[in-house]
């Protein structure tokens, strides 16, 4: 029994290792090695000739700077939104029970539905296809609205109440008392919330897809890359897309193990 | 006045919902009920085109198929894995860590490398001749085998979540049940049977739930992977409509209809109280 786990368990890690193993294989070898038959596993060059000739097909630098620029402010309008919503719902019974079930539907309406209606309001309102990405900070902040209040409700929950109240007796109004006393004590959760928000965006294919046409954000690019058969240049751009996922893990992970968010119901 | 006060912290949240959620649906039930080429509103006439287009009809059969194949899929497999490995895990924290790996990775990212792998001339046909087996066509469009890449692709990015759901309830209970079933005689299949399965229960429900209600509306997938043409289903049907033929109708049209799917699937949740 133990031999059948074990085998088991190398085939799920190798399973698990392997796209990410290609993917960077493929990126920093040269293409012609990716259409050779068969295959190579392992690299037979390392170059960074993919990163060279990505600046002369496309706009990776205008890609880059509009997937960061979207991503932050995703992360800064979802914050604003979510937190006095999470508190809120933290401390008042009522109004958590209408917030969880609206958020349900936020969570699982189809991309498409949205994306679809959205695209068509943006070139009414001359922000399709925003070198910005206007629409498309709209749109994550959407997607990633659910997200960000369950983590904050539940470490809003974590805060005594008892804490609040004794501010209040102290004089400090209800919005004192939030900004105040509750506020810095869920900063590891806020610090948290802002690094899965960011990587929503930052993922994000679909309504990228659709509300940015030709300004491009990275994931679309890496999309347009692998249709048009350039595995070397779609797999450069996709390592470049593992970059902060990866740094999120050896943050987050550590965090998530130390009980950062301890009592929030794990 | 007075008992909308404690609503006041989440006005922004609630006109949030509304601006960019409640009204752009509204928006996409107006353009399903108008007519692309005349402008005439209502009118029926972007459903008349959805029903005499087969392509249509397959996206609406991919899109209950595709989604229940994905979730027996990965949750039988998540299943099996957490079954077998819950007992004695062998490098327990090592394997976790592993596990998340394709799930860090964006969809976009691991649908290139699927590409790549099941290509006419990819590292699974590459693996399968060292074998001494001849190519196969993975991804042809319109065949069976398609569909089961499909599954297969997603099944390979999901199932390590849907195992550790399962792994972390199935660790939570009690180890004397089992060992008091065997001692009044009861074998592993039964044990299983009447006590895991019975104790899984919530567990499996809300992993059942969770997946099937992100399958519903699978879009980059199968788009990547066979083509809006290849393996239809509704969501990427809405975007061939709307990116290759322009007609944002029968897109908003078609979407419209999937999200009212999702929706009414997603009601019961809502009255359970439980976020997926």
């Amino acid at each position: 029994m133990r031999r059948v786990a074990l085998a088991i368990v190398l085939a799920v890690a190798a399973a698990d290792l392997l796209p990410l193993g290609l993917v960077l294989k493929q990126a920093f070898t040269p293409e012609r090695e990716s259409f050779a038959w068969p295959p190579t596993w392992v690299p037979r060059t390392l170059t960074l000739e993919n990163v060279r000739l990505l600046a002369d097909a496309v706009d990776l630098r205008g890609g880059l700077a509009l997937s960061v620029l979207v991503a932050a402010l995703t992360v800064a309008s979802t914050l604003a939104i979510a937190l006095p919503a999470a508190w809120a719902a933290a401390r008042q019974p009522g109004v958590d029970r209408g917030l969880d079930g609206a958020l349900v539907v936020a969570r699982v309406f189809p991309t498409i539905a949205l994306a679809i209606p959205l695209a068509a309001l943006s070139i009414r309102l001359g922000i399709y296809n925003s070198p910005f990405g206007t629409g498309l900070w709209l749109a994550h902040t959407l997607l990633a609205l659910p997200l960000a209040f369950l983590v904050l409700r539940s470490a809003f929950r974590s805060v005594p109440r008892d804490l609040e109240d004794a501010a209040r007796l102290d004089g400090a109004s209800p919005a004192a008392a939030f900004w105040r006393v509750s506020l810095p004590l869920v900063r590891p959760s806020i610090a948290a919330a802002s690094m899965l928000v960011f990587l929503v965006s930052w993922d994000e294919f679909g309504f990228a897809l659709l509300l940015q046409v030709t300004n491009r954000p990275l994931p679309p690019l890496v999309y347009y890359l692998t249709a048009f058969g350039h595995p070397g240049l779609a797999s450069a751009v996709a390592a470049l897309m593992l970059v902060p996922a990866l740094a999120v893990i050896v943050v987050i992970e550590p965090a998530l193990r130390s009980g950062v968010f301890a009592g929030s119901g794990r | 006045m007075r008992a909308l006060r404690p609503w006041l912290p989440a006005a922004p949240l609630l006109l949030y919902l509304a601006a960019f959620l409640v009204q752009p649906t509204l928006y996409a039930v107006k353009l399903s009920f108008t007519d692309t080429l005349t402008g005439a509103f209502p009118s029926v006439a972007n459903f008349r085109l959805l029903v005499a287009d087969g392509l249509f009809w397959r996206a609406v059969v991919g899109n209950v198929v595709l989604p229940i194949a994905i979730v027996a899929v990965e949750v039988a497999g998540g299943l099996a894995l957490a079954v077998v490995l819950a007992a004695r895990l062998p490098a327990r924290r090592v394997l976790r860590a592993v596990v998340m790996i394709p799930f860090a990775l964006p969809e976009v990212v691991f649908l290139t490398v699927m590409r790549y792998v099941f290509a006419p001339r990819g590292y699974a046909n590459a693996a399968l001749a060292a074998a001494g087996v001849g190519p196969v066509a993975w991804l042809l469009p319109g065949r069976p085998l398609t569909f089961l890449t499909v599954v297969a692709a997603d099944a390979w990015h999901v199932t390590p979540v849907v195992f550790l759901m399962l792994l972390a309830a199935l660790t939570a209970i009690p180890e004397e049940l089992g060992e008091a079933a065997s001692l009044d005689g009861a074998g592993g299949l039964r044990r299983f049977a009447f006590i895991t399965l019975p104790l899984l229960r919530p567990a499996l429900l809300s992993a059942v739930l969770l997946r099937g209600l992100d399958a519903l509306r699978v879009f980059a997938t199968p788009l990547m992977l066979a083509g809006a043409e290849g393996l239809p289903v509704l969501s990427t049907y809405a975007y061939h409509q709307w990116s290759d033929y322009g007609n944002d109708g029968a897109a908003a049209a078609a979407s419209t209809l999937l999200a009212l799917l999702s929706v009414v699937l997603t009601l019961p949740l809502v009255r359970r109280g439980t976020a997926p």
